[in-house]
């Protein structure tokens, strides 16, 4: 049994629930036959893998839905060994190339030259190009993704690539001149519901609306979470109730209530505590950078108009940082000291207020 | 590998070992030992030839001992004469520690060796298999004296292993030579000193009796001493534990292994003897201290007087501020102590003695040194700044000086200046008016001997014990933020690092206002300090990151949203298609587990807590990879004393300098220390 | 899908020289992309560089060349003048003899410059072509994205430059020139490439969609061409190509071209602006969660706020402390912060400003 993220996932680009116009275009690129690089960006959850997928069992027919994990070791020119992931089909080869830290740039070039000088074996395949796809291209170094425009160049005749990334902002734009770019929106709520309904259906059980909507408004417009979060209210509780709790994933419960911290007393000792909160969560795998939005969100909803506009502005601040630095916590412990210092400030300014 | 040619090999050789040590004994039993030992026997002799070596660095060892004997052929006959003769021989070696009494190590401590040694020793015939002990400490708390000392008086024999090197030390150590199976392995020495040592631990037993004539009894009780191993186990740590447990299950004797603590963190003894080796193999595990300045001051002292006593005023003996001050600036190391002790002696007769010395080559540098010695020490007279002054030559002092560089730093003693030359902030800069600071930062990081970030890492985890408000923090904060940032750039970091703590160090003194006059300092009291906890959580979080993604290769998901969204919720799912490593990362990481949530609020309650909660800590300091870093993570926030505790562990990173285990106690001690020096300011 | 057959295997190389591949049928029209397709042939059809031009002209004519170094926004034809020169010097046979042609894809350090570069440039050459038509008696190299060369690299190509300037000219291009070092800039003659001006952008592509039957676009569709493109034909063209191949069926709208270009749509930017202006902060949050939802990217929307905050009636002072804050959100954007933080931080500056007019 499988999750239902994975369960009812549309296979084919005709079958897709939402941004169908897009869907067409993608199936005119197809037919046409000459297949550009694709660019394919958006949020985390809107459906971007999806959507390749079904591009390419488009391309190659369901020859590309026999997946199998590949360990690779490519040795660097520096003879350091690198070791990496990749899942394959006999067409196309995914990979994550930010999986190997500095040396992606290695990576990619080796990866993308082995996958396009080998024969194709079958003659019966249609496209005479494989397909490279390269997850979380905005985290590939700069030299990387020098190295990839030079590359895409080089075997544009036996391979295709399509990248893969939340924001094009960190793509140099060399490469994203060279690629078509697509983009996928999150679907809105109402999308989002109707996919839950009619995953429930598919699964045969009964979805009230108003739980379909309450889920859909949590997930914050991402489908996987929504899914998810759909799945884990079957498991707490059959048959639904408009009412029921959603469950939450522990670490945002955690997060909120360290937030809650952070508000309800300022003082050393608490940020201390709140330390050790973020190293709980730190060692929970919760990257830095979510955690830092997540608090930044939580405690936007605790203050006032103008305290917002000023917590924004460090959040950035400190958000920039934490990207750059070595160590997050110092940052995140920055960004949560500097808030409550001009919150207590705020505090005790309203209370003067009042009193006087 | 025919048994027959080791013996002969082995034979052969003992017949050097019956020539040779001849001088080394009686240099080393009657120049060093007012009353040589009486057995007179070849255990005595051996035994006695060993240790004044024992004590000296294992690096060094050998041209020492070259240099030594040398002298020791010069001076044979005209040894007890002339005091210079002395001078040219490491009062380390002179005044090593001869009885119990002697040593300066915790009393404690030695009975738990001593106890161990009785038992293993006497078991020895019962209890088949060899038995293991591990000493760890700083260097120079005594660990090898300790074992010499003890092997007289339990009356045993030691046999040491010494990483064979080139031929030419073995001339010099024929003794060692008998033992070292590498004569054999001569062109290949590198690949096989770990051969070599595995016949070594195995073997040395078993062919003893043949080289041996001496008495039955000194046969049985004997042992082996590890100091050195084989760079091969630094690297493949998996190999010594192969031979360890071949040897636990084969071996006769006991074995002692002595490994120093580095200051640097990288914990050698961690590496060759984790938790779960020490555990199998029933490895006991004493950690030695660093030695406690009073018991090192009346070693120093002791050692002056016999000198100036010997030396009829040519040796001018150090004061006892001099001493103290000694003790205190080689943090508990003896060795280091009494090298200086002994260069700081040399008047100025050294200069005219020095050409005379320099031919001897040893004790060239220390006749160099002399001068400067006495020149930093009547400054120091002058002023007794710790900070202006070098304390004690060697410079081992500053290394062990990183708990009281965070208290200089943290506790930021200030002076308050006179009326009438008081600078003046304009009226909006008020706030930010300090009184003057009696630490240099900078130099207080150089000397912790430690790299600007990690020092970093250490204010970080202790800083806000020391602060009252909460907008001070928030200032601090941000120059620890500051101090991060301006690292960040890989390609300038090197350049950078320096002002990176700087930053960070000037900023929280500045910014902790509630130390800002001299008047209020004393406002904090007493505040236990502890160890970063950022690079294990950070560990960890690498490692589940990269278990994650490899666990879950097949769900195609972009590691961000598989840790965020897919985990989390696979541990609300029953979902079965699962393997085992997948249940298990599920519950460790997927849970943040909200059970124990409310007592983690109440981290105060915690913080009180009893021993109870040290085994555990220490454990977790002990870099065991189990994954449980919340809990440490917790624990080590809120528990003073088992911080404190593992500290003197030996991977402790903190290498503080208070002498005593009783936690608490030592801490208070060092505290009326660090106080004292800053009145005496 | 029938078309992909073995039959036309090579349908899909990128060909550098496709002049002769304008008569292979629609199937292989269709794998040309049309930059290369539509790339000036002679000199004379590259469009709006008279400076550059009339140069060339000039040594078409006879005249002798000197070294260039074309510089200039990408897309205005630096490639396309200094290739139609050559092919118009020397022809197709010789063309590919004579002219050395390096680009950022190549590896470009320090050795290449000074084993194939000098190995090209020392290579002697006639006054005449094979068909009996004179011809100029040296080389041309050309140095794509010559601001990528390493100083150094740069360094060593001066040497080659003077030493070779019997036989070679060389011809340098790049988009700053201030990358380029002192002594390499001043053995050549400049020539800055204005970007296209719209008039002329929208000329050329209309003669594209009108080669290319198969469009149908409506000139609202061009004029969102040309504006998106700013100035660069290149990317007109290549937008077009991909709005065409993405909506066969359909004519080209405005959103379609919006769309593949990743640019906002105005009204997107528009909203939130009016969000800062009269919203409340708890909107703006809104606002922003929805852009970032919708997978624009931070930096675009950065660059088009930054173009209508200009245009917008603020103070001096107003603009200029949003404007401050946009670099500073920009570098952080460069960094790899996290986009909704840098576009609310951003955006709270804005709404600050702008209520402290009100």
């Amino acid at each position: 049994m499988s999750l239902w993220v994975d369960k009812y996932r549309p296979t084919s680009l005709a079958k897709l629930d939402y941004h169908r116009e897009q869907a067409n275009q993608l199936r005119n690129l197809v037919q046409c036959g000459d297949f550009p690089h694709l660019l394919v960006y958006g949020p985390s959850g809107a459906g971007k893998k999806t959507r390749i997928m079904c591009l390419l069992r488009e391309l190659y027919g369901a020859g590309v839905e026999k997946l199998r994990i590949e360990h690779q070791s490519i040795v660097a020119p520096s003879k350091k060994k690198i070791e990496i992931n990749t899942i394959a089909s006999n067409y196309h080869l995914e990979v994550n190339p930010s999986d190997a830290g500095n040396s992606d740039r290695v990576v990619i070039q080796e990866l993308i030259k082995t996958v396009a000088q080998s024969q194709q074996i079958q003659s019966s395949t249609q496209r005479e190009f494989k397909v490279v796809l390269l997850t979380e291209v905005d985290r590939l170094t700069k030299d990387a993704q020098h190295a990839l425009r030079r590359t895409m160049e080089k075997y544009m005749s036996t391979c295709r690539l399509i990248l893969c990334c939340n924001s094009t902002s960190k793509v140099i734009s060399p490469i994203r001149s060279r690629c078509l770019a697509v983009r996928v929106p999150l679907p809105s709520t109402e999308e989002v519901c109707s996919v839950l309904t009619s995953v429930c259906k598919k699964e045969g059980l009964l979805l009230p609306v108003e739980l379909a909507k309450r889920i859909a408004e949590k997930c914050g417009r991402n489908l996987r979470k929504a899914l998810l979060m759909c799945e884990a209210c079957r498991v707490q509780q059959y048959p639904f109730s408009a009412e029921q709790d959603i469950p939450e994933t522990d670490w945002e419960v955690y997060l909120r209530e360290t937030a809650n911290a952070i508000v309800s007393q300022q003082s050393p000792q608490r940020l201390l505590e709140v330390r050790a909160r973020l190293y709980e969560l730190l060692t929970h795998c919760i990257p830095p950078e979510i955690i830092m939005k997540g608090l930044v969100s939580e405690l936007l909803n605790n203050c006032d108009g103008h305290l917002k506009a000023e917590v924004a502005q460090m959040a950035a601040y400190y958000e920039h940082r934490l990207q750059l630095g070595n160590k997050a916590i110092y940052h995140l412990e920055a960004f949560v000291a500097k808030f409550m210092a001009i919150y207590k400030k705020f505090m005790e300014d309203g209370l003067d207020n009042l009193m006087f | 590998m025919s048994k027959l040619s080791l013996g002969g090999k082995a034979s052969s050789s003992k017949l050097s070992s019956w020539v040779q040590p001849s001088f080394g004994s009686l240099l080393g039993g009657s120049g060093v030992n007012s009353f040589p030992l009486t057995k007179g026997t070849l255990a005595g002799e051996r035994k006695s030839k060993v240790q004044p070596s024992s004590v000296d660095v294992g690096g060094k060892r050998p041209r020492k001992r070259k240099v030594e004997s040398q002298a020791s052929q010069s001076q044979f006959f005209s040894r007890k004469q002339g005091s210079q003769e002395d001078q040219d021989e490491p009062w380390v070696d002179v005044y090593a520690p001869q009885s119990q009494a002697e040593l300066a190590v915790h009393k404690k401590k030695v009975e738990e060796v001593e106890s161990w040694l009785r038992v293993h020793l006497d078991l020895k015939i019962a209890n088949k298999g060899g038995a293991i002990l591990l000493l760890t400490g700083p260097s120079g708390s005594g660990k090898t004296a300790t074992v010499h000392v003890l092997a007289k008086d339990v009356d045993f024999q030691i046999q040491e292993w010494s990483n064979p090197t080139t031929s030419e030390y073995r001339m010099d150590d024929s003794f060692r030579q008998s033992f070292d199976p590498d004569s054999r392995f001569n062109s290949f020495h590198g690949s096989s000193q770990t051969g070599a040592f595995q016949e070594f631990l195995l073997r040395a037993n078993k062919y003893n009796r043949l080289q041996m004539s001496g008495d039955s009894q000194a046969q049985s009780r004997r042992i082996i001493l590890v100091e050195d191993f084989p760079n091969q186990f630094y690297r493949q740590p998996g190999s010594l534990h192969d031979i360890l447990r071949r040897f636990v299950k084969t071996g006769k004797c006991p074995v002692i292994f002595i490994v120093s603590d580095s200051l640097s963190g990288d914990t050698s003894s961690r590496l060759l003897f984790p938790k779960e080796i020490q555990q199998e193999l029933g490895i006991h595990h004493i950690s030695f201290n660093p030695v406690a300045p009073t018991s090192m001051l009346k070693v120093l002292s002791r050692i002056a007087a016999v000198e100036a006593s010997k030396s009829a005023g040519k040796i001018s003996v150090p004061d006892k501020a001099a001493l103290d001050q000694l003790c205190s600036g080689s943090s508990g190391d003896i060795r280091s102590a009494i090298n200086s002790l002994q260069f700081s002696s040399f008047t100025d007769f050294s200069l005219e003695k020095g050409l005379w010395a320099s031919k001897k080559g040893k004790s060239a540098a220390s006749s160099f040194k002399a001068p400067v010695r006495a020149k930093g020490r009547s400054r120091s007279v002058k002023s007794t700044d710790v900070l202006d002054d070098s304390p004690a030559i060697g410079g081992k002092d500053a290394s062990l000086f990183l708990f009281r560089a965070l208290g200089k730093i943290l506790y930021c003693k200030r002076e308050s200046y006179e009326v009438s030359e008081v600078p003046k902030l304009p009226a909006h800069l008020a706030e930010h008016q300090r009184d003057r600071l009696l630490v240099d930062p900078e130099l207080v990081i150089e000397r912790s001997h430690m790299s600007g970030e990690f020092f970093n890492l250490y204010l970080h985890q202790n800083y806000l014990d020391f602060y009252l408000n909460v907008d001070d923090v928030a200032r601090a904060s941000e120059y620890l933020s500051d101090a991060d940032f301006l690292t960040a750039e890989w390609t300038s970091r090197s350049t950078m690092l320096e002002y990176g703590s700087s930053v960070a160090t000037r900023g929280l003194i500045h910014s902790n206002s509630s130390r800002a006059q001299a008047a209020c300092q004393s406002s904090v009291g007493f505040k236990p300090l502890h160890k970063p906890h950022w690079l294990q959580i950070n560990r960890t979080y690498r490692e589940n990151y990269l278990s994650a993604q490899s666990l879950f290769i097949n769900f195609c998901l972009a590691p961000i949203s598989l840790v965020t969204e897919l985990v989390p919720y696979l541990a609300k799912l029953s979902n079965p298609m699962r393997n085992q490593a997948q249940i298990a990362f599920i519950h460790d990481v997927g849970h943040l587990s909200l059970k124990r949530f409310p007592g983690r609020l109440k981290l105060e309650a915690l913080g009180d807590k009893d021993p109870g909660g040290l085994d555990f800590d220490s454990e977790n300091e002990e870099g065991t990879k189990t994954v449980e870093p919340g809990t440490s993570s917790l624990s080590g926030d809120t528990t003073a004393e088992p911080v404190l505790q593992s500290s003197q562990d030996p991977g402790g990173d903190l290498p503080a300098s208070q002498p005593q285990p009783t936690t608490t106690e030592a801490l208070l001690d060092d505290e009326d220390l660090l106080i004292e020096e800053y009145d005496s300011d | 899908m029938q078309a992909f057959l073995k039959g036309s295997t090579q349908s899909v190389k990128p060909q550098r020289d496709k002049a002769a591949a304008g008569s292979g049928g629609e199937k292989r029209q269709k794998a040309v992309p049309w930059v290369e397709k539509y790339r000036p042939k002679c000199v004379d059809e590259v469009a709006f560089q008279e400076e550059v031009v009339a140069v060339l002209k000039k040594s078409l004519e006879g005249a002798d060349l000197p070294n260039l170094l074309f510089y200039g926004p990408p897309g205005t034809g630096k490639t396309s003048t200094i290739l139609a020169a050559a092919r118009e010097l020397y022809g197709p046979e010789l063309y590919r003899q004579r002219v050395l042609e390096l680009n950022a894809s190549d590896e470009r350090g320090i050795q290449v410059v000074r084993e194939k570069v000098k190995n090209f440039a020392q290579l002697t050459v006639a006054g005449t072509r094979p068909d009996g038509k004179a011809c100029p008696p040296f080389k041309i190299i050309i140095l794509d994205e010559a601001d990528s060369m390493t100083s150094a690299a740069q360094a060593a190509l001066r040497r080659t430059m003077e030493k070779e300037s019997r036989t070679t000219r060389f011809c340098l291009i790049c988009n700053y020139v201030s990358r380029i070092i002192e002594p390499l800039t001043s053995r050549c003659s400049k020539f800055r490439f204005k970007p296209l001006a719209n008039d002329i952008q929208q000329e050329r592509l209309i003669e594209i969609c009108e080669k290319e039957i198969v469009l149908y676009i409506l000139l609202q569709g061009i004029e969102a061409l040309v504006k998106v493109s700013e100035g660069d034909l290149r990317k007109a063209i290549t937008l077009l190509q991909s709005a065409a191949r993405l909506s066969t069926e359909k004519e080209i709208t405005e959103s379609v071209i919006i769309e593949i270009a990743g640019v906002v749509p105005p009204k997107v930017i528009e909203n939130l602006l009016q969000t800062c202006y009269k919203g409340t902060f708890e909107k703006l949050e809104v606002a922003v969660k929805t852009m970032i939802d919708e997978g624009y990217a931070g930096t675009q929307i950065l660059n088009q706020l930054h173009d209508i905050i200009i245009e917008e009636s603020l103070s001096d002072k107003q603009k200029s402390v949003i404007t401050e804050k946009m670099a500073v959100v920009d570098k952080c954007l460069v960094d790899g912060a996290d986009e909704y933080l840098q576009l609310l931080g951003l955006s709270s500056v804005i709404m600050q400003q702008a209520t402290q007019n009100s």
